[in-house]
């Protein structure tokens, strides 16, 4: 026997519901969809919480939740967007459902990227692939104040010029004067029409040099990036407390309970998902 | 001058106790395997074993839980809570490792987001815990700094009687003083000698083994993989454990109606923290009894201040290859840091 005596918002687990109001093809596999929220309370939860870095759990009931980063800045809180890559059980029936389709969120959980400590100084953002969605909610969110900031440059690398998501935003970026973006894709990525670099990411950084002096640096991307991205930072000047970077792991709670997303003694949802290369540097590495 | 309930007694307490609005649930052996069930009669109880096969955990923590039903209809998305019964329990001869245990948890479902699903239980029931004066040769709770008869978790904590017809009972909380209070014609005044405790003897020095867990260099010890190798990853350890917290979030149903469930899952398994690119931060089984370790005595006390282990030896006592904390800790105590 059950009874509903508890009001919606003590269980932590029940998602709001969001409806689907965009929906944009990003490359092979991938979609960005943008979603408002139908309960005026969830969404002024979200809005007085969320903090670019934060992530959410996305789901369709029936199918699950997925983890993934609040790919929208913090100065645009009307909506959500997430881009995700098709993989799995939850992504699948993401990638499927359509506009005026209703989807669920939980969250925003975790911590954020600290904007406010970057004021004054020059930015270098440093993504991979994928993992370009959760650096473009931290670059709209310091674009979006330009003035606070001082040089803004981006480093983007994908396997092949099909993989680079947000195109449409690569091409407002380059053509702004006050962002420098540098492209790259993989050796063998490039199509004959392709004007920018050809190379891993790392190496690309290393060309191109940007000083360490007075910068932040945001990196984000699949693991084997990240390891040789800190390598060339450090070969840079950078020093490690002033870089930072999003983890992801595993998770099904989202805050703190189900106990898979740790990496040693660090919970990825309530200590991350933002850390600083000085932080990652002491969790285990054998268990990233 | 303290209280005494005497065995003969008892079946008055549990009518006594469910006519004031209780489930009584204690230690039952069904089909040689004993858990905590409720009962009707005093006489269901099997008060003389060591402690149950299953641990106390699933009655806070079920090893399946509906948390929602949601219904799909056109344009829409209708959900409605489960929440769990509401109605009161009384758990009579409690261990006090399974106590311990709900004491333990009570800090992790706690911190930040407030799980009601265990903090309603949490409310509803009444502990009533025997202090032990039978142990085996898995038992543990000394080396864990707790005892025979800690009163960690515990609302009623009862000392067998030398003459092993009933309990002296120490109230040790309001909602066990309204326990004892519904029971009080029953009680009898007096003092009688106390049954010696059982005796756990120390299995390894925790500190010891703490300070080597908590060594940077040895997360990557070759130790881990000589002391995990048989480990076949069935995940006994973590359902039977009184602490292991570990759970999974699933749909059962359609796209059109259905009810999410919160199921027990296990730290054992290797799609616990497989990512969906297939990268797995823990894909040896060796890994994954080294979080395990690590978490009960390195990552969770350094986050509660309490070790995620009340050593009730059920990780050891039913293992099907005869592994367990008891033992890696041994080991671990005799390495040096």
């Amino acid at each position: 026997m059950t009874e509903n005596i508890q009001s919606v918002h003590n269980n932590i687990y029940k998602p709001a519901i969001m409806k689907i109001v965009g929906r944009h093809d990003e490359a092979p596999g991938v979609k960005t969809l943008k979603l408002e929220f139908q309960d005026p309370d969830d969404h002024e939860q979200f809005k007085n919480n969320f903090r670019t870095g934060m992530f959410g759990l996305y789901g369709v009931y029936g199918e699950g939740e997925s983890t993934f980063c609040v790919a929208s800045p913090e100065t645009r809180k009307e909506y959500i967007e997430c881009t995700f890559r098709q993989s799995g059980r939850v992504t699948s029936a993401l990638a499927d459902a359509d506009i005026g389709d209703l989807i669920t969120f939980r969250g925003p959980y975790g911590n954020r990227f600290p904007i406010e400590n970057f004021q004054g100084k020059n930015l270098l953002f440093v993504s991979g692939g994928i993992a370009l969605p959760p650096t473009r909610s931290v670059i709209w969110s310091c674009l979006d104040q330009r003035e606070k900031f001082g040089k803004v440059t981006i480093v983007y690398g994908a396997r092949t010029v099909a993989d680079l998501v947000y195109k449409h935003e690569l091409e407002e970026w380059q053509n702004r004067a006050d962002v420098d973006l540098v492209l790259t894709v993989d050796p063998g990525g490039e199509s004959p029409d392709w004007k920018n670099k050809v190379g891993f990411v790392p190496t690309v950084l290393e060309d191109i040099a940007p000083s360490p002096e007075n910068c932040i640096a945001v990196i984000c991307g699949p693991p084997i990036m990240i390891k040789f991205t800190l390598i060339s930072l450090k070969k840079l000047g950078f020093e490690e407390q002033n870089v930072y970077t999003t983890l992801e792991n595993r998770m099904k709670c989202g805050v703190g309970k189900c106990g898979r997303c740790n990496v040693g003694s660090v919970y990825v949802c309530k200590e991350g998902p933002v850390f600083t290369a000085a932080e990652v540097s002491c969790m285990p590495a054998a268990d990233l | 001058m303290t209280r005494i309930l005497f065995s003969d007694k008892l079946d008055n307490c549990v009518t006594r106790w469910q006519s004031a609005g209780f489930t009584v649930i204690g230690p039952v052996t069904k089909d040689a395997f004993s858990s905590y069930t409720a009962v009707e009669h005093a006489s269901d109880f099997d008060l003389g074993i060591v402690l149950p096969d299953r641990s106390l955990k699933e009655l806070f923590f079920p090893q399946t839980e509906p948390m929602l039903r949601y219904t799909l209809k056109q344009q829409s998305i209708n959900t409605e809570d489960f929440t769990p019964p509401s109605g009161k329990k009384l758990i009579f001869g409690v261990r006090p490792c399974d106590a311990a245990g709900l004491s333990i948890d009570d800090p992790l479902f706690g911190w930040d987001y407030k799980d009601e699903y265990w903090f309603q239980r949490r409310n509803n029931s009444v502990i009533v815990t025997i202090a032990c004066t039978k142990a085996d040769d898995f038992c543990l709770c000394t080396s864990l700094k707790l005892a025979p008869d800690s009163t960690t978790g515990s609302d009623i904590l009862l000392r067998p009687l030398e003459n092993n017809n009933g309990w002296h009972a120490e109230e040790l909380t309001d909602r066990g003083r309204e326990a004892l209070l519904a029971i009080e014609e029953f009680l009898q005044e007096g003092s009688e000698p106390t049954a010696p405790m059982a005796v756990v003897p120390e299995m390894f020095d925790l500190d010891t083994c703490v300070a080597w867990l908590q060594n940077p260099e040895n997360f990557e010890s070759k130790f881990w993989k000589d002391i995990s190798m048989r480990c076949i990853g069935c995940g006994s350890c973590t359902y039977l454990c009184p602490t292991c917290h570990c759970f999974d979030i699933q749909d059962e149903g359609d796209t059109y109606s259905g009810i999410r469930r919160k199921n027990w899952d296990s730290c054992s398994f290797a799609l616990f923290t497989m990512h969906t690119s297939g990268h797995n931060p823990r894909s040896t089984q060796s890994a994954r009894w080294r979080q395990r370790i690590m978490h009960k005595f390195n990552y969770f006390p350094g986050k509660f201040s309490v070790n995620s282990c009340s050593g009730c030896g059920r990780c050891s006592r039913q293992c099907p290859v005869d592994m367990g904390i008891t033992e890696t800790l041994q080991k671990i105590s005799t390495l040096h840091s």
